[in-house]
C-alpha cells in the first residue's frame, strides 16, 4: 500500500521554482545545437547579395573541390524533387532556393554540405553565383505603383497587392465621421522588427533509409503542424516524420515559421544518408528570417466635444515582404488587428489592410504579440491621447469617460469580436493611485513652467489572445484547438503531455501546477513532457499566449476527466455511493464526515491493484480543448519619461504596470513574463528598427547596429495586478505572456508626446529615438546646444 | 552611391591618358590590389582586397572601358562579388589640358554596394570611399609627376 505523502500540493497562485530552470542555470539545457548524431554532416547556406536579380549561373565546382565538402545543393536539384517550393502557413508559397531569382537580401540561394562546419563554410566561399541585378522595391506604398518592379512573377496576379482585408461596418463609421464634432487624424508607422531570440533558427535533420523515417531537431514552436506540413510538402507519410523541439532560447514567433535552411537540410539528409546540422549565425538570422510589424496606419477618430467617442477609422499597408509567410489563422490574414477600438466603447468602426509584397524577407511574425494585436494597440492608445491633446482633456480622463463599463460584458465589439470579461477603470484608478497621477501632473506643470521636459504617458489596452475557438480559427486548416494528456502512476505521481511547447514560459512548472491543483497531487511529482510529436498529443504549438488559454484548458479538462474517475474509485474505497462524496482540500471524503476520506496517491494506487470489477484499470485522460472564445487580458500602463534637452535622450523614470490575466497560476512566473515583456517593449519604442537602402541593403545586418536592450537600457519595472477571471476558461485564466510587450510601446510614445505636447507636437512614430527627439527640440528652439 | 570629385595633375594629357589606359599602372595605386587577369585592351579581372570597418572582402571585378575618346574621355563600368557582397560600378573620366604639362581630370562613378559589406558596414563606406579615392590619386600623382615615369 503506497504510504501517504506529506508534501504540499502548491497548486494554482503559487510562486512555485521554475522546474526546468534547475537545468538551464547549470548549463544543462539541452539545445539543437546541443545534439551530435554520428556521422553528422554540417550544411552552410550561400546567400544573395542581391535583394533582387535574376540568377544566370551557379558554380560549385570550385566548392566540390574543396577537401570535406561532399554536395551542393541548388534549387534546380529541389525544383528536380519538386521541393524549389514551399507552402506557407498563409497559403501563399515560398522559394526553399530559388531556380532563377532572388528576391530579397540575403535570400537562400545554394547550400554546401561537408564533413565539418568550417570546411562547408570555405565551401559557401567557393560557390560562384553569377546574377544580373533588377531594381528592387522595399517601400510597399511604391510596390503599389503601377511601374513598380514585380517581386513575384510567378503569381497569376501580376501586382505586388497579396490581398485586403476589412472588418467592421463602413457605412456606420463614414456616417458617424460626417456628422462628429471633432475629428483627430494621425499617419503612424510601426517599423519593422525583429525577434532576435537569443537562440537563432536550426536543426539536426537525420534520415534513416532502412525504416524510410525522418527526424528533425528543430527550433519550432509548433511541432505537430511543422509534421503535418513536411507530410504534405514531401510526401513522407507522417507516421515516419518525427519533430522534435528540445530546449528552445526564445521562440516570441519567430519560430512557428518553416525557414528554407530546416526543408535544405531535410534533403541534405536524404541526399547524403547522414545526419546534418544547420545552425544560422546571428548576422543570417537578423538578415533572412520573419520579422515583425511593418504596418503603415492611417487613423482617425470621431468624438463628441465632451470627449464621447463615437468611431474609428482605420487604413493600412501591411509590409508582407517577398512571400506572405506570417503565421496569422487562415481567415484572419492581418491577424486580430480588428481588435483595435481597444478597452473602449465606439459606435462604429471600419478597419482595412492591404497587404503587399516587396523586395524583403517574409513579414509579419506575431512578435511576442497575438497576430497583429501590438500593431492594433499602438493605433489606439495614441489616438486616444491625440484626441484629449485636441480636446485638452487629461488623457486619464478621456479613457475613464469611454471604458467599456465593466457592467457590459460580455461586451460585442464594433468589429465584432466578443470581450469575455474586464473592468478596465478598476486597472486605470489603481494605476493613478499608486504611480502618484495627480502629483506627477503638477510636478510636470511646474517643470514645464521652469523649462524642463517631464511627460506621463498611459497606456489603457485590452489585448485578445488563446486562438482559438475552431468555428473560426485554422491554420491551413488544423483548428487551433490545443490538448493535453495525463496519466497517473500507481504511487501517485504523473506524466502530462502537452501539445503547445515552452520557449521559456515555464510550461514545466505551471502545467504540473494545474494538474496539482485538479488532481491534489504535489507539484514536484508531476512531470510535464512537449516537443516530441511522437509522444505528445497533437497540437498547434506556442504563440499568442495561447498556451494556457488552450492547452492549460485542455490539462485542467483532462484532470477534471481523471476526477470523475476517481471518484468511483474513491466511492468504492470508502464504500459509499459516488454522489455522497464531495471534493474538499484535495480529497474525496463522505459529505458530513470529514474523517472518512481518501487522497488521489490512495486512488492512484487502487486504480491499478484494487479498481472496482467492471471499471477500466487505470488513470489516465486526454483531452483535445476547443476553446468557446477568446481570452481578452488589459493592462493600465504608466510611463514617466524625463526629455534631456541636450542629447534628445528619453530617460524612463518610472515605468507601473497593472495587468490583469485573470486567475495566475505562478505569480513569480507572470511577473517575470511581464518583466520581459516590458523590456521587449521598450525596444521597439526607442531603440529597435530595421532599415533598408535604396539598394534594399539591411541597414542594421548585426547587433552593433541593431540595438537589442541590456540591463544598462531596461528601467526597474514597477509591476502590480487586478483579477478579473475568465468566465469561460476553465479556471479563469487569460493569458500573460505578451500583455506588456503590447501594452508598453504606446505608454512610452504617449508618455514623450506628452512631454512635448505644449511645443504642438501629436505624434512620434517609434523608434523614439535620441536624434528624432533632438531634431524636434530644435526645430522649437528648445534644444540645449 | 555617387561619388565626383576634379584632380589637377602636373603632367601632360598625353601621358595621363597613357597611364589610365595601362591596367598594370592603374594598379599599382590600387588600394588592396591583389592580382589581374587581362582579357583585352579594355577588359580585365582585378581581385582586390577591401575592408570596410570589421568587414574584409575579396572582390573579383570584372572591369570594361567604354566610350574613349582620346585623349579626353573615358567611361568604365564594373561588376565584381565576394563571399556575401557585390559591387556594381559605372564611372566618368573627363580629361581636359589645362596647359601644355597641367592636366585637369573631372570624375563621377555611381557605384551600388550590395550585401554584407553595404549592411555591416554601411555607415562607414563613404568615408572609406573617400579615404581610398584620395590614396588613390596621391598615388597616381605621384607616379604621373615623378621626373622619369615608371
Amino acid at each position: 500500500m503506497a504510504t501517504e505523502t506529506e508534501t504540499p500540493i502548491r497548486g494554482m497562485g503559487h510562486s512555485v521554482k521554475r522546474k526546468e530552470d534547475a537545468r538551464f542555470i547549470r548549463g544543462r539545457g539541452r539545445y539543437v545545437d546541443d545534439i551530435k548524431l554520428p556521422g553528422m554532416l554540417f550544411l552552410d547556406i550561400v546567400r544573395s547579395p542581391y535583394a533582387h536579380a535574376t540568377i544566370k549561373n551557379i558554380d560549385a565546382s570550385a566548392a566540390l573541390a574543396q577537401p570535406g565538402v561532399l554536395a551542393v545543393i541548388t534549387g534546380k536539384d529541389l525544383d528536380a524533387a519538386g521541393l524549389a517550393w514551399m507552402p506557407t502557413l498563409m497559403g501563399d508559397k515560398q522559394m526553399v532556393l530559388p531556380v532563377d531569382r532572388v528576391v530579397y537580401q540575403a535570400q537562400e540561394v545554394a547550400a554546401v554540405v561537408a564533413t565539418d562546419r568550417y570546411a562547408a563554410a570555405d565551401g559557401v566561399a567557393l560557390v560562384n553565383v553569377e546574377y544580373e541585378p533588377l531594381p528592387p522595391v522595399t517601400d510597399p506604398i511604391k510596390a503599389l505603383e503601377a511601374d513598380a518592379p514585380l517581386v513575384r512573377p510567378d503569381r497569376e496576379q501580376k501586382t505586388n497587392h497579396i490581398w485586403h482585408w476589412e472588418a467592421g461596418d463602413a457605412a456606420r463609421t463614414d456616417e458617424l465621421f460626417n456628422q462628429a464634432e471633432v475629428v483627430v487624424k494621425e499617419d503612424l508607422y510601426i517599423p519593422r522588427i525583429h525577434v532576435c531570440s537569443i537562440e537563432t533558427c536550426g536543426c539536426v535533420a537525420s534520415f534513416d533509409a532502412v525504416e524510410g523515417k525522418l527526424t528533425v531537431y528543430m527550433t519550432t514552436q509548433a511541432p505537430h503542424a511543422i509534421r503535418t506540413v513536411f507530410s504534405l510538402v514531401t510526401s513522407i507519410p507522417e507516421h515516419k516524420i518525427h519533430i522534435i523541439s528540445p530546449d528552445i532560447g526564445g521562440g516570441f514567433g519567430g519560430k512557428v515559421p518553416v525557414y528554407p535552411g530546416y526543408v535544405i537540410a531535410c534533403v541534405a539528409s536524404i541526399k547524403t544518408g547522414h545526419p546534418v546540422k544547420w545552425i544560422e549565425d546571428r548576422s543570417e538570422n537578423l538578415q533572412a528570417d520573419s520579422f515583425a510589424r511593418d504596418y503603415h496606419i492611417t487613423a482617425e477618430l470621431a468624438a463628441k466635444r465632451d470627449g464621447t467617442m463615437q468611431a474609428l477609422r482605420v487604413k493600412t499597408i501591411a509590409d508582407h515582404g517577398a512571400f506572405d509567410a506570417a503565421a496569422n489563422p487562415s481567415k484572419f490574414p492581418a491577424g486580430l488587428f480588428s481588435v483595435i477600438t481597444g478597452s473602449y466603447e465606439l459606435d462604429a468602426a471600419h478597419v482595412e489592410v492591404d497587404g503587399v509584397y516587396t523586395n524583403k524577407p517574409s513579414g509579419g511574425v506575431a512578435y511576442r504579440c497575438s497576430f497583429r494585436v501590438t500593431e492594433a494597440v499602438h493605433t489606439i492608445e495614441r489616438m486616444v491621447d491625440v484626441l484629449a491633446q485636441k480636446l485638452s482633456m487629461d488623457p486619464a480622463e478621456l479613457r475613464l469617460k469611454n471604458f467599456i463599463p465593466p457592467e457590459k460584458f460580455p461586451y460585442k465589439s464594433p468589429t465584432g469580436w466578443e470581450y469575455d470579461s474586464g473592468n478596465y477603470p478598476a486597472a486605470l484608478r489603481k494605476a493613478m493611485e499608486e504611480i502618484g497621477y495627480e502629483q506627477l501632473r503638477r510636478e510636470q506643470a511646474e517643470k514645464r513652467a521652469r523649462g524642463e521636459l517631464m511627460g506621463i504617458g498611459l497606456s489603457t489596452f485590452t489585448e485578445i489572445v488563446g486562438a482559438g475557438p475552431s468555428h473560426t480559427f485554422d491554420i491551413l486548416g488544423i483548428k487551433m484547438f490545443d490538448s493535453a494528456e495525463i496519466r497517473v502512476h500507481p504511487t501517485g505521481s504523473a506524466i502530462v503531455r502537452i501539445g503547445v511547447q515552452t520557449q521559456g514560459q515555464g510550461h514545466e512548472t505551471t502545467f504540473a501546477q494545474i494538474v496539482a491543483e485538479e488532481l491534489g497531487l504535489p507539484v514536484e511529482n508531476i512531470t510535464v513532457e512537449h516537443g516530441d510529436t511522437d509522444t505528445a498529443p497533437y497540437g498547434l504549438g506556442t504563440y499568442a499566449s495561447r498556451s494556457t488559454p488552450t492547452a492549460g484548458a485542455a490539462t485542467a479538462v483532462a484532470a477534471r476527466k481523471i476526477r470523475e474517475k476517481a471518484k468511483n474509485i474513491a466511492a468504492h474505497l470508502l464504500e459509499v455511493s459516488p454522489d455522497d462524496l464531495e471534493w474538499e482540500n484535495y480529497q474525496f471524503r463522505v459529505k458530513g464526515t470529514p474523517g472518512k476520506a481518501v487522497t488521489m496517491q490512495q486512488i492512484a494506487f487502487a486504480a491499478y491493484t484494487n479498481h472496482p470489477q467492471g471499471m477500466e484499470a487505470g488513470l489516465e485522460a486526454v483531452d483535445y480543448y476547443d476553446p468557446p472564445n477568446l481570452t481578452f487580458p488589459f493592462g493600465a500602463y504608466v510611463c514617466v519619461v524625463d526629455i534631456d534637452r541636450g542629447t534628445g535622450e528619453v530617460k524612463i523614470r518610472r515605468f507601473l504596470a497593472i495587468d490583469d490575466c485573470g486567475n495566475i497560476i505562478n505569480p513569480m512566473i507572470v511577473d517575470g513574463q511581464i518583466h520581459g515583456g516590458l523590456t521587449m517593449g521598450m525596444a521597439p519604442a526607442l531603440l529597435e528598427e530595421i532599415t533598408y537602402d535604396e539598394n534594399g541593403n539591411i541597414q542594421q545586418g548585426n547587433f552593433m547596429d541593431y540595438l537589442l536592450p541590456t540591463a544598462m537600457e531596461t528601467p526597474a519595472w514597477e509591476t502590480d495586478k487586478t483579477v478579473t477571471p475568465s468566465p469561460h476558461h476553465p479556471f479563469g485564466a487569460k493569458g500573460v505572456g505578451e500583455s506588456a510587450t503590447v501594452g508598453a510601446p504606446p505608454a512610452i510614445a504617449n508618455a514623450v508626446v506628452d512631454a512635448l505636447s505644449h511645443l504642438g507636437v501629436t505624434h512620434i512614430d517609434i523608434p523614439i529615438t535620441p536624434w528624432k527627439v533632438y531634431k524636434i527640440l530644435e526645430e522649437h528652439g528648445v534644444a540645449e546646444s | 552611391m555617387h561619388f565626383a570629385g576634379e584632380q589637377t595633375i602636373n603632367a601632360p594629357i598625353e601621358t595621363v591618358w597613357a597611364y589610365f589606359m595601362d591596367p598594370n599602372k592603374v594598379a599599382q595605386c590600387a588600394p588592396g590590389f591583389k592580382s589581374m587577369e587581362i582579357l583585352g585592351p579594355d577588359h580585365f579581372k582585378p581581385t582586390v582586397g577591401v575592408g570596410i570597418g570589421a568587414v574584409k572582402a575579396t572582390f573579383t571585378l570584372d572591369v570594361t572601358l567604354k566610350e574613349l575618346r582620346q585623349p579626353n574621355h573615358a567611361e568604365v563600368t564594373a561588376r565584381g562579388n565576394a563571399v556575401g557582397s557585390a559591387v556594381d560600378m559605372t564611372a566618368k573620366v573627363d580629361l581636359t589640358a589645362t596647359s601644355e604639362t597641367v592636366t585637369t581630370m573631372q570624375w563621377a562613378a555611381d557605384v551600388a554596394i550590395s550585401g554584407t559589406l553595404a549592411s555591416i558596414g554601411g555607415r562607414l563606406i563613404e568615408s572609406t570611399a573617400k579615404k581610398l579615392t584620395g590614396q588613390f590619386f596621391d598615388c597616381t600623382r605621384q607616379h604621373l609627376e615623378a621626373p622619369s615615369p615608371a
